[in-house]
């Protein structure tokens, strides 16, 4: 079997040994990287997503495919940077203000990585405050914001208002998720996107980052 | 009729008078609205308490679990807790690695239960008594060992991970055994099984590892008289089938996350819903008119000569006077 079909498949079956070899193999074979990323990888991870999407896969397998992905990207990643090829993009994610609930958060970090983003992990109980610092640092094109809680929803506004402020709108996008939140109390907050589970969250930040996200960071 | 009987009726589907009511006062509604949650009381009292955590040997947990700051149980896991009022969760599991998989602490002191205290509580209520503990196999293996540490197991199927299992379930066996032997009328069980729109596990896994726990405890609790209560937050649709099948009495879960109607078509007569109202859009944002169609969509898809029981959430976010419309929809006595 071709190579680019089999490390396809060890990320869908979440083989991280194998996905690993497999990239060794392609690094010592010469294969072009971002080939191997675009056609091999990324495809991998858009079909557990979409497996996901249809309640063939589930959280583990989830996990487990991203924990693959990311054993195959640690191989990539020094050699793309050599040659100047970016991630996806960077992702500000966190959990709102007054809330400790972040095992989705923590889901939405995996993929998010999975999926070839760099991903900047705030914790929970995050401040609006820190949201917008840590997106003017890191220069993000996303902040993604969780809330479990009902009373913590709130919070999510009031990051949306601090972007605005510091006008930086246009410049980092923001996508919300939790159990209840809808696109409805998205819409009503001003958010640029709503992501109902891990799995839809990456072609979200894909998406928002092709609007835009991808431009030029805060500050530059 | 007491309170008692018109439960066992509504879990046997004998038409009961009206539907048995609970509501669950969390800290937080309780510090936020006292004057509502006594008013509430009152009227439309519970038909089904919990026994009294009565043990010979104080449990050895630090901390107050629903108060900012940390609290460890008695199994030795430590919740962080940002906010009054809420349970909160751990973020620094003992079993981060398995090389301290022999040090988990096994919590005996649960066995040790006031079983007179217990009795005594039992005989002198007229209401529908539920045993305080609450065994929950896959929350205690996330509590120890990490959430997501857990989901990777479930596909890597490590040996500790059967063994740390077996031993949360083999004491679960033994917790539920000592309470199957009081006056209480159920026991009971949780385990969160379902995110917003789908199970965090496939049910097949679910099947394979967790419904036999599941049967034993079912059986345990049917062959010492009790019923059998169970709670699960989320979309658990798809083992619905399995917990009538296991025998589970009465199951509380997130009706509206389902549909009630698509419950009501797989097991409306063959378990009785244990609540609950919408906590996540109805309690919290809905108008009074929701409530009462809410109510409506519950009786009309899963009541059948019993089946249902009034329960909500009073907890964080959601409004008194909804809760309250909800007991009142739901039909006084």
């Amino acid at each position: 079997m071709e190579l680019k079909k089999k490390l396809t498949e060890a990320v869908i079956r979440g083989d991280a040994a194998e996905t690993e070899a497999l990239t060794r193999q392609a690094i010592a074979a010469d294969v072009d990287l971002e080939e191997l990323l675009s056609e091999a990888m990324i495809p991998a991870m858009d079909e557990v997503g979409g497996r996901f999407a249809r309640g063939e896969f589930f959280i583990p397998e989830l996990m487990v495919a991203a924990r693959a992905m990311k054993a195959g990207m640690a191989l990539i990643r020094p050699r793309l940077a050599a040659s100047e090829v970016q991630s996806a993009g960077r992702v500000v994610i966190g959990t709102v203000f007054g809330d400790q609930h972040d095992i989705g958060k923590n889901l939405v970090g995996s993929m998010l990585e999975g999926g070839g983003f760099d991903v900047i992990d705030l914790g929970f109980d995050v401040d609006p405050e820190r949201f917008v610092g840590a997106a003017i640092e890191h220069q993000a094109h996303v902040i993604g914001m969780s809330a479990l809680l009902t009373t913590t929803m709130p919070a999510m506004r009031t990051v949306v208002e601090e972007l605005e402020k510091a006008s930086l709108r246009g410049q980092t996008k923001i996508m919300i998720g939790g159990a209840p939140i809808t696109q409805r109390f998205a819409d009503e907050i001003g958010a640029d996107g709503y992501a109902e589970d891990a799995g839809s969250a990456v072609a979200l930040a894909r998406a928002l980052v092709a609007d835009g996200g991808s431009v030029k960071g805060p500050g530059q | 009729m007491t309170p008692r009987e018109l439960v066992i009726k509504t879990l046997r589907f004998e038409a009961p008078p009206r539907l048995p009511r609970q509501v669950w006062l969390l800290p937080w509604a309780k510090n936020r609205f006292p004057q509502e949650a006594a008013a509430l009381a009152e009227r439309f009292p519970d038909d089904i308490v919990t026994a009294p955590p009565a043990y010979a040997i104080p449990l050895p947990v630090d901390g107050d679990r629903y108060a900012v700051g940390t609290y460890v149980d008695e199994w030795g896991c430590r919740f962080e807790n940002v906010a009054e009022g809420i349970i909160g969760e751990v973020k620094r599991p003992l079993l981060a690695d398995w090389s301290r998989l022999d040090d988990v602490r096994i919590p005996v002191e649960r066995l040790g239960v006031d079983v007179e205290k217990v009795n005594t509580f039992c005989r002198a209520t007229d209401r529908f008594v539920i045993a305080a503990a609450v065994p929950r196999p896959f929350e205690r293996l996330q509590f120890l060992r990490g959430s997501e540490n857990v989901f990777y197991d479930l596909i890597d199927q490590p040996p500790a991970l059967r063994t740390l299992l077996g031993r949360i379930h083999d004491f679960y066996l033994r917790e539920l055994d000592v309470w199957a032997g009081t006056d209480v009328d159920a026991v009971q069980m949780m385990d969160d099984w379902g995110g917003q729109r789908s199970m965090l596990v496939s049910p097949e896994l679910w099947r394979a590892m967790f419904k036999p726990l599941y049967r034993e405890y079912v059986d345990l609790a049917h062959g010492r008289g009790k019923y059998f209560f169970m709670h699960s937050d989320g979309y658990i649709l798809d083992i619905m089938p399995d917990l009538a099948e296991l025998g589970v009495d009465a199951i509380n879960a997130q009706v509206f996350c389902m549909g009630p109607e698509r419950l009501g078509e797989l097991c409306a007569g063959k378990i009785t819903f244990w609540g609950e109202m919408d906590r996540q859009a109805l309690l919290a944002r809905g108008s009074i008119d929701d409530i009462r169609h809410g109510v409506q969509r519950m009786r009309s898809a899963l009541e059948r000569r019993g089946g249902l029981i009034a329960q909500c959430e009073f907890g964080p976010g959601a409004k008194p006077e909804n809760v309250w419309a909800f007991f009142e929809a739901c039909g006084g006595g």
